[in-house]
């Protein structure tokens, strides 16, 4: 239980929180003297005195630690006085400048909306929002369609099905980042397709799937790499709840003359309810937190997803902010939850729903 | 027969094992993690010239930033090192800086340069604003320039010099070759270091300044230039381009600016086909950016003096001038024999020289006094070209509004102006 829990908690915390805003003047220059006054960051301090101590490090050099005394105006307009410690501001000359400036606090700890209103007023974050979840309202039908044919085709046992089956199974072996650059490459400029109409005679000049002014052509190639590279699994939960299914219905339905489709409507469907849910909830999760395959595609700067906005934030070289990042997967999770409510609601077999009324 | 199977895993387990507790007990080894050369090939060409090192042996192991800071700290928090010495992007050392986890190394600089001159102005840049500590020792320089396909010369607009172009003359080049051959040929990396492009070449070049210029009419021009002159006659493929000597290897584009060693693998491979050339001028000067990695030492290195021999090697001017030949970055130090170069990493060497000795050139610093957050400049620019050139938004107010971000940005870091914006007392500001 703590085992999935406290790691859970301990990162959505950050979505939350906010440290060191503040900074402990101390009445000597000690980590844990008494507190003599509490100034904000960037406050300019004037340094009156300054002491340097020695620490000896394991590896037998030392290492300077120097305290400040300083002073300056706090927020109420009265002069403070205290020592704070090298670590806590940024000064020039650590042995002569007569002035430093705040750049971290203590451990204070407060919670905070901000980083929340944060993701909220980032400019990408709805065609974040939008691209997810057009893309889940593309895919996830797609996969579903194809991946009940593909099972029925199984079960039927027509020849050559198992060859069929190990073709169509192999994308599941493949990575979503190894998928995406196969589809790239498929849709690039010099790419597989390109490479055909050009040599077939059909363009004289290769055309350009992946531009800025083209997203139709991005997100077909998305929708392409996703449902190539994840129905299958799809697949998988159908025929395991297909095989679940007792022949002996199957065979009561043609003897009263249902043809394929009635007994497919009536028979089948009504009976892989449960497996289909399962399914349903476990693509769409997946779905909301699409990534690689986006990042392989587009670039991520053009078209973006939640997941790639999470990885953004959080990316030390872009915006260094674990926080917005633990927003951004807070995001994902309660989606995620949402909606997978909605389908445990949603589709319910039939005694289920008549346990209900 | 399984038997026999099980006994040669059980073996082979063993060897291994005691080869890694042999290599543990190791005391002359020396732990150098780099940010950099952290792709296969260049990677093991940097273990090439590390394993020349003669006072012990040094372990070279790369790192994406993210980690090796994570590591460091972790390391700091634990009192116990295993990262003897590291290297790494200027943009690195704020964090580490303001976490206060290096060694001053003032002293060793001193006793390096009795022997060996290193640029002064990337020591001042190892001192990460302050007056007396330097944080890292510098190890080497690149920049960004333009290359060229001998392909595209022919469209060249007649009396152009490619080595001292202007931004509207490349759109008139961008524009014949577009019009020649019905594709856009010219290329920038957009998913890639396209930042630095907006920081040290568009912004300085048109309004002479990086950042206390962003909301400027001069700006606002540069944007309508990029927007309406430059961008139609840019491949489209550019917002998925890292990495820019693919794409000219491929021949998608003819023409292309990127960071020099990421364009080094064309002139590698085929030197005679591609030139290098300066990044072209605007109104104000030909802005571009030099940017530099350095050397620092964790306090929790085991083994500081071993640090100080490594880096003492890596700069003296024969391991420098091995790293320019065969990892195409460029000496801090003087004296090194540039006499026998490869012919690609020669052209190079005269477009990065062409481009700092020009008589506009404006060189623009990295962004400096950023702490932690330096990663948010980057996305300010970035969101104010894709908003204004990829989305058609409205010129002014994106940079009105982009400009506010960046000021509270800057006002919240207390960070002063850096080059090639006039220095200011307190934090800078964006006019």
């Amino acid at each position: 239980m703590l085992f999935f829990a406290y790691p859970m908690v301990e990162s959505l915390q950050l979505a939350l929180r906010r440290e060191g805003q503040f900074l402990n003047l101390r009445v000597e220059p000690v980590e844990d003297a008494a507190v003599a006054g509490t100034v904000a960051m960037q406050t300019e301090l004037s340094v009156l005195e300054r002491q340097r101590l020695e620490e000896t490090l394991p590896n037998g050099r030392t290492r300077p630690i120097y305290w400040f005394e300083v002073e300056t105006v706090d927020a109420a307009g009265e002069t403070i006085r205290g020592w704070v410690s090298q670590s806590n501001v940024f000064i020039e000359s650590r042995t002569e400048s007569t002035s430093a400036r705040v750049v971290s606090g203590e451990a204070s700890q407060e919670w905070t909306l901000d980083f929340i209103r944060r993701m909220f007023n980032d400019f990408r974050f709805s065609s974040a929002l939008g691209t997810t979840i057009l893309l889940i309202v593309l895919i996830i039908p797609l996969q579903f369609v194809l991946a009940i044919i593909m099972a029925l085709v199984l079960q039927s046992q027509i020849r050559g099905s198992n060859l069929f089956l190990y073709i169509y199974a192999i994308p599941l072996g493949i990575s979503d980042l190894a998928s995406g650059i196969v589809w790239y490459s498929i849709f690039t400029q010099r790419g597989f397709i390109n490479s055909f109409l050009v040599s077939a005679g059909l363009r004289d000049t290769p055309f350009i799937f992946i531009q800025a002014d083209n997203h139709g052509w991005m997100i077909t190639a998305i929708v392409l790499a996703e449902v190539w590279r994840a129905t299958s699994i799809v697949m998988v939960i159908v025929v395991s709840g297909l095989q679940a299914i007792p022949r002996d219905y199957i065979e009561a339905g043609e003897v009263f003359g249902a043809n394929l489709w009635q007994r497919l409507w009536h028979i089948i469907l009504p009976l892989l309810k449960p497996s289909l849910q399962v399914a349903l909830i476990l693509r769409t999760i997946l779905a909301f937190q699409v990534f690689a395959v986006v990042i392989a595609i587009t670039g991520g700067n053009i078209v973006t997803v939640l997941a790639n906005e999470t990885y953004r934030w959080y990316d030390p070289a872009r915006f260094n902010s674990p926080n917005v990042a633990a927003v951004y997967a807070g995001f994902i999770m309660l989606l995620s939850l949402g909606i997978s409510l909605f389908y445990l609601r949603a589709v319910r077999s039939q005694e289920e729903a008549a346990k209900a009324l | 027969m399984k038997k026999v199977s099980f006994i040669l895993v059980a073996c082979l387990a063993l060897v291994m094992l005691t080869g890694l507790v042999v290599q543990a007990q190791d005391d002359a080894q020396i732990t150098f993690i780099s940010t950099q050369f952290n792709v296969v090939e260049e990677a093991e060409k940097a273990r090439a010239i590390v394993s020349g090192y003669e006072g012990g042996m040094i372990e070279f192991v790369v790192s994406e930033e993210g980690p090796l800071l994570d590591l460091l700290r972790a390391e700091a928090q634990t009192g116990e090192g295993t990262v003897d010495v590291f290297g790494a992007l200027h943009g690195t050392f704020p964090t580490l800086v303001n976490e206060d986890l290096l060694f001053d190394l003032t002293d060793l600089l001193a006793s390096i340069e009795e022997t060996t001159d290193v640029s002064d102005a990337f020591v001042a840049l190892g001192k990460m604003g302050t007056q007396d500590y330097q944080y890292y020792i510098p190890w080497m320089q690149a920049t960004y320039t333009m290359a060229a396909h001998n392909d595209a010369l022919q469209y060249l607009p007649e009396g152009v010099d490619v080595n001292a172009m202007t931004w509207a003359e490349l759109a008139d080049w961008a524009k014949a070759m577009y019009d020649a051959t019905g594709e856009a040929k010219l290329g920038f990396p957009v998913a890639g270091l396209f930042h630095r492009f907006l920081q040290g070449y568009a912004f300085p070049s048109f309004t002479g300044g990086m950042v206390s210029k962003f909301k400027s009419a001069e700006a606002a021009e540069m944007m309508r230039f990029l927007r309406d002159d430059l961008w139609p006659y840019v491949n489209p493929e550019s917002i998925k381009y890292d990495f820019m000597n693919a794409p000219l290897l491929s021949g998608e584009v003819l023409v292309a600016f990127d960071h020099v060693a990421r364009l080094k693998p064309a002139f590698d491979e085929r030197p005679d086909d591609f030139i290098a050339f300066p990044a072209p001028a605007g109104p104000a000067g030909r802005g571009f950016m030099p940017v530099v990695a350095g050397f620092g030492i964790p306090y929790t290195s085991a083994d500081p003096e071993g640090a100080e021999a490594a880096i003492r090697f890596m700069l003296s001017p024969e391991t420098q001038g091995a790293i320019l030949s065969q990892l195409g970055f460029y000496p801090i130090v003087s004296g090194v024999d540039t006499s026998d170069l490869p012919k690609g990493v020669a052209i190079q060497a005269a477009a990065v020289e062409a481009q700092s000795n020009s008589p506009d050139a404006l060189p623009a610093l990295l962004p400096v006094g950023l702490g932690s957050r330096g990663g948010e400049i980057n996305e300010i620019f970035r969101n104010a070209f894709n908003r204004i050139v990829v989305e058609g938004q409205d010129i002014e107010t994106v940079l009105n509004e982009e400009g506010a971000t960046l000021q509270t940005l800057l006002t919240e870091t207390g960070a002063p102006c850096w080059a090639p914006d006039a220095p200011s007392e307190g934090p800078c500001q964006v006019e």
